[in-house]
């Protein structure tokens, strides 16, 4: 009787009510995804946030308040990230300005449309059905590329060609020198990659990651090594726009989740950013790629099945 | 709490037996009429409990109705191969909450026009659609409301859930879920005796926030921006923190 009402007593204890969702969650539950996504994020500089909305939408967390938890807690390992880069010289704050710039001009954008969508009933489809479209085009992208890179190290073969290719993206006016990235380019490019992200970023719940590190490698052509502190830097700057903006239109950011949220990942960015010099970049991209096309059938098979119910409830509160 | 009811019932029983309890009447009292939703909040089971002047083979139904508003029910088409929400219909007036208990089934205590009469049922609560919403079929989307509020548990329907006593005792444990709304709850106890309402009660329960939780809501609503810029400031420090932390280490 006492052992068992100790356990019930810790079993309570374990289950925090969020105020914002309005319903109890596993706490560990919570505290693990959190962890294991920022060693993620720590290794591979993305994938905070993409695999994290999901993974709360379907805890049955409205997708509203995922969203903009999410944004919040991003905040944490990015700050944390950028630190640990930043002691080795991994960040060019110049480049990642200019693309925060976009980004804050894209997530303002991003919440007003997510308000939008909410309001016609769309949102919910429009989030799933973005992250089906832009997770299979990274992720695909991402698999193929690692995995050519593999292939052609396993020949002997490592031919280093030019720095990057150079396209009629090169040829915009406004160009400026990025002397840490080693590039001389138009300005109007990272911005315009900013404001794009930035939407992304709001509506999807995500720090837009995952879009702007293969922008930055093979858009930019900037220098692998600096890319993901650079957008760990510009992802400070959009995720916490977001959830000021979402806090104060939509009142969906919940603190107590994204706390326990943002508790895990910094320990897990932290852990990761430690192994991201051991262990070799482009087996990284390729299990990452093959998670974010996992994720993308997921949430693709959750589109076309039919539902078990075709009709469902909204309670307004 | 436990002590408590049984010095309830010691004191109803006292009253039942002396002559002051007048005929057809019932009392009834629960064991929590203010429910706080904090941050350990996993939902709540709630002790009604009464005494009711009965004969052998009396029945009680115990309803208790949560706050009232609009409840949008959403339907899916497939459109280009996806499943997409296309429609939708407003009910106004709509229990958020509703929970149907009884002694044995109520089909056995009412028949089906005393039923819709007493609005006893999840078929028979007047619930309307938004004026000026045109519906086709408008049972499947009824039914759909209701098929979707029980799954949430947030309608209930609990025959033989009330336990009667010696013809005189009843006790019954109304349950919300977690993910209830906030407001005030109604608790109707109605006595039957040949299908006739002979004497009936109402009690009510008050669901709040308090504590961390309600304070957390309150500034959200409140100082929305303020909060937001909070949040976006603790998880800075938090990042900050945790990186000299790992420094040291």
């Amino acid at each position: 009787m006492y052992y068992h009402n100790l356990r019930n007593n810790i079993e309570n204890f374990m289950y925090i009510y969020l105020p914002i969702a309005e319903q109890p969650i596993h706490s560990l539950a919570i505290l693990g995804i959190g962890a294991f996504l920022g060693l993620i994020m720590g290794l591979v500089g993305v994938g905070g946030g993409f695999l994290l909305t999901p993974l709360m939408m379907f805890l049955g967390i409205p997708p509203p308040v995922a969203v903009a938890s999410v944004a919040n807690q991003l905040v944490a390992p990015s700050v944390s990230g950028v630190l640990s880069h930043w002691k080795r010289s991994n960040v060019d704050f110049k480049m990642g300005t200019v693309l925060l710039l976009g980004g804050v001009v894209g997530s303002s954008i991003g919440v007003i449309l997510f308000n939008f969508l909410g309001k016609i009933g769309q949102l919910d489809f429009v989030i799933k059905s973005s992250y089906v479209i832009f997770l299979t085009l990274i992720g695909t992208l991402m698999f193929s590329e690692s995995l050519r890179l593999i292939l052609r190290s396993r020949k002997g073969k490592i031919t280093r060609g030019k720095l990057h290719q150079h396209n009629w993206l090169h040829g915009l006016p406004f160009k400026i020198r990025f002397r840490k990235s080693k590039l001389y380019i138009s300005i109007l490019l990272p911005i315009l990659i900013g404001v794009i992200v930035g939407i992304l970023a709001a509506l999807m719940g995500i720090g837009g990651g995952f879009i702007i590190v293969p922008a930055m490698i093979y858009l930019l052509g900037m220098p692998t090594s600096l890319v993901v502190g650079t957008s760990l830097f510009q992802i400070i700057f959009v995720a916490a726009n977001t959830t000021i903006l979402q806090a104060s239109q939509n009142q969906t950011v919940d603190i107590v989740l994204a706390t326990i949220l943002l508790l895990g990942s910094v320990i897990g960015v932290q852990l990761g950013s430690r192994f991201t010099n051991i262990l070799r970049g482009e087996y990284l991209r390729l299990i990452l790629s093959s998670i974010i096309i996992l994720v993308s059938l997921k949430l693709l098979i959750d589109l076309v099945t039919v539902p078990s119910d075709l009709f469902s409830v909204i309670i307004s509160r | 709490m436990k002590v408590f009811f049984h010095i309830n019932l010691i004191f109803l029983v006292s009253i039942l037996s002396s002559n002051t309890f007048a005929q057809n009447q019932i009392v009834a009292d629960l064991s929590q009429e203010n429910v706080k939703i904090s941050t350990d909040f996993q939902g709540a089971k709630i002790l009604l409990f009464g005494a009711y002047d009965g004969k052998k083979g009396d029945d009680i139904i115990v309803i208790v109705t949560g706050p009232k508003g609009l409840v949008t029910v959403q339907k899916k088409e497939k459109i280009l191969g996806v499943w997409v929400n296309t429609r939708k219909v407003n009910y106004i007036n709509t229990p958020k909450y509703l929970s149907i208990s009884s002694n044995r089934r109520i089909d056995d205590i009412l028949n089906k026009k005393t039923q819709k009469i007493s609005e006893i049922g999840l078929n028979n609560l007047k619930i309307r659609i938004q004026p000026g919403i045109k519906v086709e079929k408008e049972g499947n989307w009824r039914q759909a409301l209701t098929r979707n509020m029980l799954k949430s548990n947030l309608w209930s329907i609990n025959e033989n859930s009330v336990t009667l006593n010696k013809d005189s005792l009843f006790r019954s444990y109304l349950k919300l879920p977690s993910n209830v709304i906030t407001g005030q709850f109604e608790v109707k106890i109605l006595h039957y005796r040949n299908s006739k309402l002979v004497s009936q009660q109402v009690n009510s329960i008050n669901v709040s926030k308090s504590g961390i939780s309600a304070e957390i809501y309150d500034i959200a609503q409140n100082y929305s921006t303020l909060y937001g810029i909070f949040a976006v400031l603790l998880a800075v420090l938090v990042g900050w923190g945790s990186n000299l932390i790992f420094r040291k280490v």
